[in-house]
């Protein structure tokens, strides 16, 4: 649910390191059935990944993760209506206005490592800003230092907010260190949307899927 | 409110040339010892014609060092007081030969900002094209200056 190529400016993995990846985890027993790839502060509506994920049998959506002036926030189901309706190199957009954007344009946007020493919503909720339209945070996240990911578990139950998981890769090991497991079969953006919405899904740990649940 | 970054936008699109970078073993010598390199191909010709080569070659990250020699002008970014390097990266293109004469063609390739535990930074990136004396290009390297908060 959250991952970056090079297409990012602070990755070094390609997308197909990362599907060669997925079948080493795959022989080692976990499961993992796709990623989604949110790259830094941009949508390229043109990037068309469909022979590698048909090649390697890996699911692979495209999504972003935006800078904005309350921390980092995951968007999937982009549209190109919400690429126009949103200035995604803004740093410091309002992610209150870009929640609201994304589902008046079919996407769905939600805070990234909420727990985050800084620039997690954590912060931004203590310093007295109100976030209505946030049900769901990455409540677990692959990248986040010791204490981030207990503050986030803390953020969703004091608020009552579901949570995913997403790796936060940037190398290519890092893949689906956590993940999210949905009941719906997802199978492209769209579907992810309707899945998040619906809100039947809990983020796992990549060893928490040795026993067969689908990530 | 969007951030609108201010800096110098008439850099876009003019190439900064530099040069010629006389490739000596003297030079490949220095960059060796710097990274403990000791492959057959970039310690001696012998070497380096058993691998295919027509000659000794240089470590393929040197021309990361011959970009520092490399004059940019100011981009004027009018954001923060400090600036560092950020980072480089290389991608080698062609084999640079023991007495190539490189050629350096730099140009703006962008400036955008971003936050993170940190604070909000704004990078600056430079392309730099190296090319041989025969019209070769034998690698791009692209570098990148932050200015935070």
């Amino acid at each position: 649910m959250h991952s970056h190529s090079v297409a990012s400016d602070d990755s070094r993995a390609t997308v197909e390191q990362y599907v060669k990846w997925i079948q080493v985890l795959r022989k080692r027993g976990h499961t993992v059935d796709g990623i989604v790839l949110t790259e830094h502060r941009q949508f390229d509506s043109q990037k068309d990944y469909s022979s590698l994920a048909s090649q390697f049998d890996v699911l692979i959506l495209k999504g972003s993760e935006l800078d904005t002036r309350y921390g980092h926030f995951l968007v999937y189901g982009v549209t190109e209506a919400l690429t126009k309706a949103i200035d995604f190199s803004d740093v410091r957009m309002d992610s209150r206005e870009l929640m609201k954007a994304a589902r008046q344009h079919d996407a769905i946007a939600l805070p990234a490592h909420p727990g985050r020493f800084g620039i997690g919503l954590t912060d931004y909720i203590a310093q007295g800003e109100t976030f209505e339209d946030v049900s769901i945070v990455e409540r677990f996240n692959g990248g986040s230092r010791p204490g981030e990911n207990e503050r986030a578990d803390e953020l969703c139950i004091s608020h009552g907010l579901l949570g995913i998981g997403g790796s936060d890769a940037h190398l290519t090991s890092h893949i689906a260190t956590c993940m999210t497991d949905f009941n719906a079969v997802i199978k492209k953006e769209s579907d992810l949307v309707d899945a998040l919405l619906s809100n039947e899904f809990q983020p796992v740990w990549l060893a928490d899927t040795l026993n067969g649940s689908s990530a | 409110m969007a951030m609108e970054l201010e800096y110098d936008r008439s850099l876009y699109g003019v190439e900064h040339k530099a040069g010629p970078f006389e490739i000596t073993d003297e030079i490949i010598d220095r960059a060796n010892s710097s990274t403990g390199e000791s492959g057959l191909a970039f310690t001696s010709d012998g070497g380096a014609q058993e691998l295919g080569y027509k000659g000794r070659i240089a470590p393929p990250t040197l021309p990361c060092i011959l970009v520092r020699q490399v004059s940019l002008p100011d981009v004027k970014v009018k954001f923060g007081k400090t600036q560092m390097h950020a980072g480089q990266r290389v991608e080698p293109k062609a084999p640079v030969y023991s007495g190539d004469q490189l050629t350096a063609s730099s140009h703006l390739k962008d400036v955008y900002a971003k936050t993170g535990r940190s604070g909000t930074m704004v990078f600056v990136v430079w392309e730099t094209t190296f090319t041989n004396q025969d019209g070769t290009v034998v690698a791009e390297v692209q570098e990148s200056f932050a200015k935070r908060e």
